[in-house]
């Protein structure tokens, strides 16, 4: 399995980077947010409550994060490409199992969402953030991303294993993705929001991955809990992917 | 495998087949038994039942062919033995390894050529080789994969995305994929679709070289009769997903229609002398001579010679039945009468793969 299984993640992470129309998009939204929106506030973020003066600083986390959301949608079109253009039949006349095929997609698809941090911590550099992080702050966060990212890609996986129609990763996306970016503390604070939304917030794993970057860039917090929610959210994520691809997976 | 033998002369330039390197002797042939095998897809009630009950044997080293017209169940029997589609009822095995029971040990053992030619694009020939041996666990596979490279005349351009490619190299790159892992049987859906003539006879010595110089089993489908004839050691005929009749293509041929041998000599011949060999079915007054149906000229015409005096001959001619008069008298339909319906969905499908 670890055969195939490393074959068709490389083959996932060439794709990427072999088309720089998707490398460079992947880039620019979360690229766009931080600049347009963080600057927008940045004269408002003393009122705001932030532990922080520099909104950037405050924003950067939730854009890393929120943008892990997107690349779920990615790597569920990849999958829906795969099976209308036969490729999955291909990959399933070999010695390849169906759960094998949802690994890969999910690492891969995680991957691709990695590909932003440096150039966002490059653009946060520009606006004056600080990164007072030793180097296994800057593992734990990558790590925090990358299981957010795992956990996304296989709830999409799961939600599309027997489509074939190119619409359906969009839908999902809307489904799935604007109530879970505003019920965390992406933008602002949770601490302002009214009870039920303080609820959603609470147990909403962009809200954990967005607080695991906090306390590294801003400090305080409590990174540890932070971390080990995001790897259950990954782990109970994957487990519902693997089990529903492994059955549900259409060929074509 | 024996040892390499000398090139033949190519049709196609770009198909010419080669005697095979040492590096690509492969692994022993495998046979294929089907046993009554149905396969329905959706409810009982009504689903649409695409095999009924099929069962045919194929011995390891040979080229089978399975010809049918479009929707004819063709492609769902490859789907069937390759395990990407469960069989509803009925057993399968392929080189020695039950369909149901062991699908691993068949999918290590079998290569598979797409009607559409499935290739990732975005990469080049030598990733497309190295996923493919990855995805069969193989570890020496580069002295193969760099001899399939030169074999099938690709090396100078191996480190090019495969979306450049023309249709030819496309094909060629997918059957190296299919031997890499050295299998002991192939399956070509539709090897030849939506290629031109040339090109298409070009693959017909490929294939029957492949079989050659590397001793694999060939199942292969389609439904364009001259390539079934010129191609396969048997043939089952399908339609409506029910084999309506199995046999080499001289014995089909035989089977449902007579040779008929045209013959003028200044001779004075007796009809009933003529009648009285064996295998002569009717005999008949035609212009100048006589037009004698037998079961196979090939039995008749020595016969024929031994009864006649040969040097008052003017004319003999054999007319031999085709593959296309066997479907029509099995079936009462032409082979391509729904011609253009389905394979048109297959045609788009390509069509769309080569988009540049």
């Amino acid at each position: 399995m670890m055969s195939q299984l490393w074959g068709l993640y490389a083959r996932e992470v060439l794709r990427t980077f072999r088309n720089p129309f998707v490398l460079a998009f992947t880039v620019i939204s979360p690229f766009m947010w931080l600049v347009f929106f963080g600057s927008s506030f940045a004269s408002d973020a003393q009122y705001l409550h932030l532990g922080t003066n520099n909104y950037i600083a405050f924003l950067l986390p939730g854009v890393l994060s929120t943008s892990m959301l997107s690349i779920g949608m990615f790597g569920s079109m990849s999958t829906i490409q795969d099976k209308r253009f036969g490729f999955m039949k291909r990959i399933l006349i070999t010695p390849t199992s169906k759960g094998t095929v949802f690994l890969a997609k999910a690492f891969g698809a995680a991957t691709r969402g990695l590909i932003q941090i440096p150039i966002m911590i490059v653009a946060a550099l520009v606006f004056g953030v600080t990164f007072p992080l030793s180097v296994l702050d800057w593992v734990a966060w990558i790590v925090g991303l990358m299981f957010l990212g795992i956990g996304f890609c296989s709830l999409f996986l799961a939600m599309t294993a027997s489509s074939t129609d190119w619409q359906t990763p969009g839908v999902v996306s809307n489904f799935i993705t604007l109530p879970l970016m505003f019920s965390s503390s992406y933008l602002v604070p949770n601490t302002t929001f009214p009870p039920w939304l303080r609820a959603l917030s609470d147990v909403n794993p962009i809200t954990f991955a967005t607080e695991l970057g906090r306390s590294f860039v801003i400090g305080g917090g409590t990174p540890g809990i932070d971390l080990g929610y995001l790897a259950i959210w990954a782990a109970v994520l994957g487990g519902i992917g693997y089990v529903v691809s492994a059955r549900y997976l259409k060929v074509e | 495998m024996s040892a390499p033998t000398p090139s033949t002369a190519p049709i196609g330039e770009e198909f010419a087949v080669r005697a095979v390197p040492e590096a690509l002797a492969g692994a022993p042939a495998g046979g294929i038994e089907v046993r009554g095998v149905t396969k329905r897809y959706g409810s009982a009630e009504k689903g649409i039942l695409a095999l009924e009950g099929v069962s045919l044997s194929v011995e390891p080293g040979t080229i089978f062919g399975l010809l049918g017209p479009n929707g004819a169940g063709k492609t769902t029997l490859i789907k069937v033995l390759t395990g990407i589609a469960p069989i509803t009822e009925g057993s399968a095995s392929v080189a020695g390894f039950d369909v149901r029971r062991d699908p691993m040990e068949v999918k290590r053992r079998i290569g598979w050529v797409a009607a559409e030619v499935i290739l990732d694009d975005d990469i080049t020939a030598r990733e497309n080789l190295w996923l493919q041996a990855r995805l069969q666990s193989l570890h020496d596979w580069k002295e193969r994969s760099e001899a399939l490279l030169a074999y099938f005349g690709l090396t100078d351009r191996a480190d090019d995305r495969v979306g450049r490619y023309s249709t030819g190299m496309r094909k060629k790159l997918e059957i190296a994929l299919a031997l890499l892992h050295q299998p002991a049987v192939i399956f070509m859906d539709e090897p030849t679709i939506g290629l031109d003539a040339s090109t298409r006879r070009g693959l017909w010595e490929l294939v029957t070289g492949v079989r050659r110089e590397f001793g694999i089993t060939v199942l292969l489908t389609t439904h364009y009769i001259e390539e079934a004839d010129a191609l396969c050691d048997r043939i089952a005929i399908i339609d409506h997903g029910r084999i309506i009749a199995e046999g080499t293509p001289n014995e089909l041929k035989a089977r449902v229609h007579a040779d008929l041998v045209r013959l003028e000599t200044e001779e004075r011949l007796d009809p009933a002398r003529l009648q009285a060999l064996p295998g002569v079915q009717q005999v008949s007054p035609i212009g100048t001579g006589w037009q004698i149906r037998v079961a196979a000229a090939e039995a008749f015409l020595p016969r024929l010679f031994a009864t006649i005096d040969t040097t008052r001959v003017q004319r003999i001619s054999v007319d031999k039945p085709s593959l296309e008069t066997v479907f029509l008298q099995l079936t009462g339909r032409s082979m391509d009468a729904d011609e253009g319906k389905a394979d048109f969905r297959k045609f788009y499908v390509q069509m769309r793969r080569l988009r540049q």
